[in-house]
């Protein structure tokens, strides 16, 4: 091993995980990632930050021994990692656990902790020793997740404690995380960042890629940024302010979004009363106003999505009165009927499965909410997706060119913003926002953010929700908390904006 | 695999954009190696004769594959084809032998729309496994079939009959003119109009279809009924070729006209696919099946030589497309 990588032979410092000599990686006449040199330690939280495309996924790819480096070597405890050998990663104790995790869903939770790890006894398998020591590792984060239970019937939190589980099995000495928290609630978040600290602590090197800048300051010992692909800056986390990082990342002076400090509102334009879905919604009603856009704060599993749903038409179950300018029309009946006939649009929670046709290119994408207004005759005109597609590439600041090829070659932020720009194609006078800016960039969620407020100001009812909470509240002009299923505070932002901890306290006033 | 994958799409290196157009155009460059050596094997292959020979034995199986296209883009399948298929061609034959031919075709045809319909009816409203629905109504639109005609065939000598399968415009066969037509319909419907359009953004990602506002479940449900239909009148039209409407033809259709929508590239996961590609699909099979007719094979090789490029078809393809789209 020592032979193949000669330019650091004696450099066997036990303390450093992974390091980083000069790495490049290129695809094609694009350089992605251009010469870094990085140190990671044993022991300690390194978080790498950077928008999107700044490198990150490759850099962590080439470390994980997925991508093979154009230039330069990464080695791991002075072993150089070799890329398309995932074996051989895994015998260098490298483990990653990936935004999609890879639990199998018929499978029991110690099942999947054991995959491809499993415990024997001759020919048998070994339940009895899986089961003692799926107990220890439950111990050991302090948890309590039923061994036999289906991986499908575990939340998204507990899944990706038992990739961890899974990964400590194998013995991981080097532990990397691309976003693990973007899917996750508070206290689930809280409790994640308990157990890589413990990790940490018990000499594991752990690496964190997140785009939520507050949690990496708090959790990492050292922070590192990328941009366009190139090592900005290393500094501990100490060293670090919010403020100063995104000044890193972004290569500017801190983009903010304006909140019009006396906003005109015009009459009520959406209202509901008493929606309810049994054993979910109680009697929630709410009101929002023409230029208005109506916050929902709550927990995950308030009820916050299924009344977005209800509103959307996407929920049979719902029963409530709906009111459009003050009058009472029927419940919608679909989503399509939500659409066509009372205007209402959703942009989804999940914008890979609900919000995109991946496959499919932009104009197609942007045209999917109205085809009507594209067709000419009996044929889809494509040069008017292509001109209204256009315009909203411009207002949503999407910087990629048009063209045939499938949204899903975009980055996560430019895939939002045309999830979000194919309802502004249509204008619906009522638009909901389900987590608009989830797994994004810092500068990608301002200018998501900018869009929602330029919409709700040219007239139309917005709603937005978030488990982000300070969005939530930095973009709402009213805010409602919703408490397993009911809405329990209406704050004015403008006249009496509470504290996010005010709101965090209502959020628990219905649970236990 | 590194060069072609790009973080921001792309940007392929070279031999990624070799293995592109191979992608796209490997089925053309096969189909063109095949006739060359056809024509060298058999000097008359090309000649106006044995092409629309060719054209003409395969009319039915061609119809039969466009509704197949349909349905695999919509993200369904369909196995019932073939018996509806056998249903349509004993229905315009009885009535064809009771003194009216016309309606005979037109009750082909409604045959096939309602077997298509019933098939629409238990994936989308009774959310039936399209594969398990279609198992079923094929075999009971067969047991139907057989019950109803008694395993008996019609034979029809009317004249006015034969002319759907083996009449002429001029020097063409009317089947001919009839599959290039749909063959032509389709690829125009499938790629200009918003129901091609609304069919592959349902079939490649149903949810996002739905909460965009499509009708996704009317959409579904209709690809069975065009391939119900198309199944439909490619059983009359074999029916006319005939002479004869038995219940037992069809039996290797469904299957046939998986492989060749298979071979054209289009895909069993929905959203992925082309009409003009199962016409590529098509010939390929159709001029091996003429090489070996002509040489006097062995028919059991070209059954073993269908299955081989069916298998490596897919194989092939699967391997590009992973290469392209890492």
């Amino acid at each position: 091993m020592m032979d193949s990588a000669p330019t650091v032979t004696g450099d066997r410092d036990s303390t450093v995980a992974i390091a980083c000599r000069g790495i490049t990686k290129r695809f094609g006449v694009n350089t992605v990632v251009d010469g870094v040199d990085l140190e990671i330690r044993a022991g300690s939280i390194h978080s790498l930050v950077g928008a999107n495309g700044a490198g990150k996924s490759t850099l962590l790819g080439m470390i994980s021994g997925r991508i093979a480096p154009s230039d330069g070597i990464a080695l791991a405890f002075g072993d150089e990692i070799v890329a398309g050998k995932p074996r051989r990663a895994r015998e260098l104790g490298i483990a990653t656990v990936y935004q999609e995790l890879t639990i199998v869903p018929q499978l029991s939770a110690v099942a999947n902790v054991f995959l491809g790890n499993e415990r024997r006894s001759g020919a048998w398998l070994d339940e009895k020793s899986m089961l003692a020591r799926f107990a220890e590792l439950c111990d050991e984060f302090e948890l309590d997740i039923p061994a036999k239970t289906l991986g499908r019937d575990l939340s998204v939190a507990t899944q990706q404690v038992l990739e961890i589980m899974r990964a400590m099995n194998s013995e991981a000495r080097i532990m990397m995380f691309d976003e693990p928290t973007a899917a996750l609630s508070q206290s689930e978040r809280d409790n994640f960042l308990r157990i890589i600290r413990r990790l940490a602590a018990t000499g594991v090197a752990v690496v964190l890629v997140s785009h939520n800048l507050g949690e990496v300051l708090d959790v990492s010992a050292t922070v590192s940024v990328l941009r366009g692909g190139r090592l900005v800056e290393t500094r501990t986390a100490a060293k670090w302010q919010r403020k100063g990082l995104i000044h890193a990342m972004t290569g500017e002076a801190t983009p903010v979004s304006v909140r019009n400090e006396h906003p005109a509102f015009g009459e009520p334009l959406f209202e509901v009363e008493n929606l309810t879905v049994p054993s979910v919604l109680t009697a929630v009603s709410l009101v929002v106003r023409k230029g208005e856009i109506v916050g929902l704060a709550g927990l995950v599993g308030s009820g916050r999505t299924t009344i977005l749903r209800c509103i959307s038409g996407d929920e049979r179950r719902a029963t409530g009165t709906f009111k459009i300018d003050g009058e009472v029309v029927a419940a919608p009946r679909s989503v399509r009927d939500a659409i066509m006939r009372l205007g209402i649009g959703r942009v989804p929670e999940e914008r890979k499965i609900e919000g995109l046709h991946l496959q499919r290119s932009i104009p197609d994408n942007i045209a999917m909410t109205d085809w009507r207004r594209f067709i000419r005759g009996i044929f889809v005109n494509k040069r008017k997706q292509y001109e209204v597609a256009n315009e909203l590439l411009t207002e949503m600041r999407i910087s990629r060119p048009i063209g045939e090829y499938p949204v899903g070659d975009l980055s996560g932020g430019n895939q939002q913003k045309v999830a979000i720009a194919k309802w502004l194609a249509r204008k619906p006078r009522v638009l909901l926002f389900d987590e608009p800016t989830r797994g994004i960039d810092v500068v990608a969620k301002v200018e998501v953010m900018a869009a929602i407020r330029r919409y709700a100001r040219e007239g139309h009812a917005v709603i937005v929700t978030s488990s982000e909470l300070e969005e939530v509240v930095d973009i709402s002009d009213r805010l409602y908390v919703v408490s397993k299923g009911e809405i329990v505070e209406d704050y004015d932002m403008h006249s009496s904006p509470p504290t996010l901890n005010e709101i965090i306290k209502r959020s628990f006033a219905k649970t236990g | 695999m590194a060069d072609t994958i790009s973080t921001q799409g792309q940007v392929l290196g070279s031999a990624g954009r070799v293995r592109k157009v191979l992608f796209d155009q490997g089925i053309y460059v096969i189909l063109v190696i095949l006739i060359v050596v056809a024509t060298i094997l058999y000097p008359p292959f090309l000649g106006p004769d044995n092409v629309l020979l060719i054209l003409e034995q395969n009319a039915p199986l061609g119809i039969v594959a466009v509704g197949m296209t349909i349905v695999l883009i919509g993200g369904g399948f369909d196995l019932s084809v073939g018996s509806t298929f056998a249903l349509a061609g004993v229905l315009s034959a009885q009535f064809a032998l009771a003194g009216n031919v016309v309606l005979g075709i037109v009750a082909g045809i409604i045959a096939g729309a309602v077997c298509g319909l019933f098939n629409g009816f238990l994936v989308t409203v009774l959310r039936v496994n399209p594969f398990v629905a279609t198992l079923g109504s094929m075999t009971l639109i067969q047991g139907g079939t057989l019950l109803y005609t008694n395993s008996q065939a019609f034979s029809v000598t009317d004249a006015s009959f034969a002319f759907i399968g083996s009449g002429k415009l001029g020097p063409v066969p009317v089947d001919v003119i009839i599959m290039v037509a749909i063959f032509a319909l389709a690829q125009l419907v499938m790629r200009k109009t918003l129901y091609g359009r609304a069919l592959f953004a349902t079939g490649g990602n149903p949810e996002a279809s739905r909460l965009s506002g499509l009708r996704t479940k009317t959409i579904e449900a209709s690809t069975y009924v065009v391939a119900g239909v198309l199944a439909g009148f490619a059983g009359v039209i074999s029916a006319s070729q005939l002479g004869t409407g038995q219940g037992t033809a069809g039996a290797t259709m469904a299957l046939n006209a998986i492989a060749v929508v298979v071979i054209g590239g289009t895909a069993l996961t929905g959203g992925e696919g082309s009409v003009l590609r199962s016409g590529v699909g098509l010939a390929i099979l159709a001029v091996l099946q003429n090489i070996y007719y002509t040489l006097a094979v062995n028919t059991y090789f070209q059954l073993i030589t269908q299955g081989a490029i069916v298998v490596g078809a897919v194989a092939l393809d699967k391997r590009l497309r992973s290469r392209i789209t890492r």
